[in-house]
């Protein structure tokens, strides 16, 4: 047994109370050191001093009431333990603080010495194993996820020895190499490349559980997303005699969007699709809007396959399912495809359902949230409830010294893209998302609250900045252009969000404009747009 | 019309034989290393036209590499081409801030890598390009 007195803060602001708890707690066998605040400013102020055994808390205090009071002592000292001290009976607000994370509740009247010191002690001890649980949980997944990566690290090593020597053989530069030995090396490849794959997917996995999965949305076309995936898989579609269909609303608004990933989420749901679809069957990819839902496209991937029962249905997305009776089950991956889908999906801040009737076929759907211009200004472009006075339109453009562009061009511009937004204030200009890649060139523009006078201390400090980029000279040439944004006389009475969204459209129109003179001064036929 | 000379550094033997064997039948003279302190010497030595850097090797790894071939002025403007089968998300922007040209992850894919490989060599590309004022 532990002889250290307990130290406790007993945050109360009734003296009568006070002193009544002072003394249960004296009155006690063990010893007992009590610092008494009656404020929860002073109480929070005395724990950032000192950690005490545990907190005694009365909720009803000068500077703060109820819910609100142990939510804050919490928020400041997660680690120590908290019983709450009530004048009232409430059991809501006292299942609530439970619920919460604190220790107990206990009505101020009805306490005796016995329990107020046993109820101290039990707290103290059930904070404890909960923050040393916790500790070794964050540990485990920490070990795990390096080792993790580790693995897939070395696993990649002797892979890429085996890719290289099959690829030497097939190429035919270790000689020429027979029709049926051809094949047989294709089937070697074709194993290689799942590996590959169950090695991105586990890092992926990895990142994804530890927070460290990452995306770039830029403004995008869904439709031709969906016409590279289907590109993409309509040998492996065929091969199978699996019809490949897609239906794109051609009136989809731009999504906001990470290409990359969601290229990524596609390819995994018609991918899979096939996978679950015997011959004959067919596959389709739509992407559309729903009236209820405005602030988001809906895609779809339905196929014609067995379906999923009821009970794996909820199960799908979890991190290691595995379809016991898939088509080919020799060849079910690692089960993380789906886990990997609903993390990136998360991220965007949509959502990944799946609809099935066994023997009806699936269909798995996600959303993406709509690009909207309006949305993205509101917090930069207003201030205390009233539109800022002025704007400017900066553009930075990046042209590639060669084409194919040298080195790695996404990494470039993305390194200058990190620049640019360094270059900004955060609360009063806005980087753009990119638009979607349009062959060679990259175009940012920075919607500015400041006037075209001034705006040249802005594109002065992006020049100077993007000129230390390391190697960017040697790969593009850059062009800073600005203008000052003109904005139609306001009807009064115009809304916020109303003058915002003239704004936007002005943006929208500047944009357009600098990018067909771009377009018409290339020389490049004219672009599908929607 | 003169092959252009092409160092590989990395410290599996196996790998390294391949990736001779494929960039000598794209018409390149290759020269190899198979640690740090090799990569350097042999680079001042053969000046290659173009490096190919694993990152994890023996006797100074490959951002030390890197740093000194940026310090030695015959070989700043050597491009590099790094080839690792390290996370890109950790180690590529710190490869590229270090000088390197481009990171291809292993396993690459051999088009990609002798594409980069040839616009990273093309005639009028070694010189820097004035900005424009």
């Amino acid at each position: 047994m532990d002889h250290q007195a307990t130290n406790v803060l007993l945050i109360e602001d009734n003296p009568g109370d006070a002193d009544l708890v002072r003394l249960r707690l004296v009155e006690g066998k063990s010893p007992v050191n009590v610092n008494c605040v009656n404020r929860l400013s002073d109480g929070l102020a005395s724990l950032t001093n000192e950690t005490p055994s545990v907190v005694l808390l009365d909720l009803n205090l000068p500077d703060s009431r109820g819910a609100e009071t142990f939510r804050r002592v919490m928020d400041h000292s997660p680690n120590v333990p908290v019983v709450v001290l009530s004048g009232q009976d409430d059991e809501v607000l006292a299942m609530k603080a439970v619920h919460h994370g604190v220790q107990d509740y206990l009505i101020k009247g009805d306490i005796s010495s016995k329990q107020l010191e046993r109820a101290i002690r039990y707290a103290v001890e059930r904070q404890a194993l909960l923050h040393s649980l916790e500790m070794t949980q964050k540990q485990q997944l920490e070990f795990k996820n390096q080792f993790l990566s580790h693995v897939s690290h070395e696993l990649r090593t002797p892979l890429t020895c085996i890719h290289q020597y099959v690829t030497l053989l097939l190429d035919g530069i270790a000689g020429p190499v027979a029709p049926d030995q051809a094949d047989h090396l294709k089937t070697v490849l074709k194993s290689v490349n799942q590996l590959h794959a169950m090695i991105r997917d586990l890092l992926e996995a990895t990142r994804a559980e530890s927070g460290k999965m990452r995306i770039e949305p830029r403004c995008i076309t869904l439709g031709e997303l969906v016409q590279q995936t289907i590109a993409m898989l309509r040998p492996t579609a065929e091969e199978k005699q699996i019809g490949l269909e897609v239906g794109v609303d051609q009136r989809l608004p731009l999504v906001y969007a990470d290409p990359d990933r969601v290229l990524e989420v596609l390819i995994n749901l018609v991918d899979n699709a096939i996978k679950f679809t015997p011959a004959d069957g067919s596959v389709m990819v739509q992407a559309s809007m729903v009236d209820a839902d405005p602030g988001f496209v809906y895609v779809s991937v339905s196929d014609t396959g067995r379906g999923i029962n009821p009970e794996a249905k909820a199960l799908v997305f979890d991190r290691l399912y595995q379809d016991s009776d898939s088509v080919d089950n020799n060849r079910s991956g690692l089960g993380l495809g789906l886990f990997i889908c609903k993390e990136i999906v998360r991220l965007h801040g949509g959502r990944i359902w799946v609809f099935s009737e066994p023997g009806q076929g699936s269909t798995f759907t996600f959303t993406l949230p709509v690009y909207s211009l309006p949305k993205l200004l509101f917090p930069v472009i207003t201030y205390e409830e009233s539109l800022r006075p002025s704007f400017v339109l900066v553009r930075v453009e990046l042209t590639p010294l060669s084409y194919p562009p040298r080195g790695n061009w996404k990494e470039t511009w993305q390194q200058c893209l990190e620049t640019l937004r360094r270059c900004v204030y955060l609360d009063k200009d806005l980087v753009l998302p990119p638009l979607s890649a349009s062959g060679a060139a990259e175009t940012f523009f920075v919607v500015a609250s400041t006037d075209l006078q001034q705006s040249g201390v802005m594109t002065a400090r992006i020049r100077e900045q993007l000129e230390r980029v390391p190697n960017l000279k040697t790969k593009a040439t850059l062009t800073i252009m600005a203008a000052s944004v003109e904005l139609p006389s306001g009807s009064p009475g115009a809304s916020l969000e109303q003058q915002v969204q003239t704004v936007a459209d002005a943006v929208t129109g500047m944009i357009m404009a600098s990018m067909e003179r771009k377009k018409s001064r290339a020389g490049s036929g004219p672009r599908d747009s929607n | 019309m003169q092959r252009p000379k092409v160092l590989i550094v990395d410290d599996d033997p196996d790998l390294l034989r391949a990736l001779r064997l494929r960039l000598r039948a794209n018409n390149y003279e290759v020269t190899t290393a198979s640690d740090g302190y090799t990569a350097i010497a042999s680079a001042q030595k053969e000046r290659p036209a173009l490096i190919i850097l694993d990152l994890g090797l023996p006797v100074g790894d490959g951002f030390v590499v890197l740093e000194r071939l940026q310090n030695i002025d015959a070989l700043a403007s050597v491009p590099v081409i790094v080839l690792s089968a390290r996370d890109p998300q950790s180690n590529e922007e710190r490869a590229l801030k270090a000088g390197a040209a481009a990171f291809f992850q292993k396993p690459a894919d051999n088009d990609e890598l002798m594409n980069v490989i040839r616009v990273s060599l093309s005639p009028g590309q070694s010189q820097p390009a004035p900005w424009p004022s």
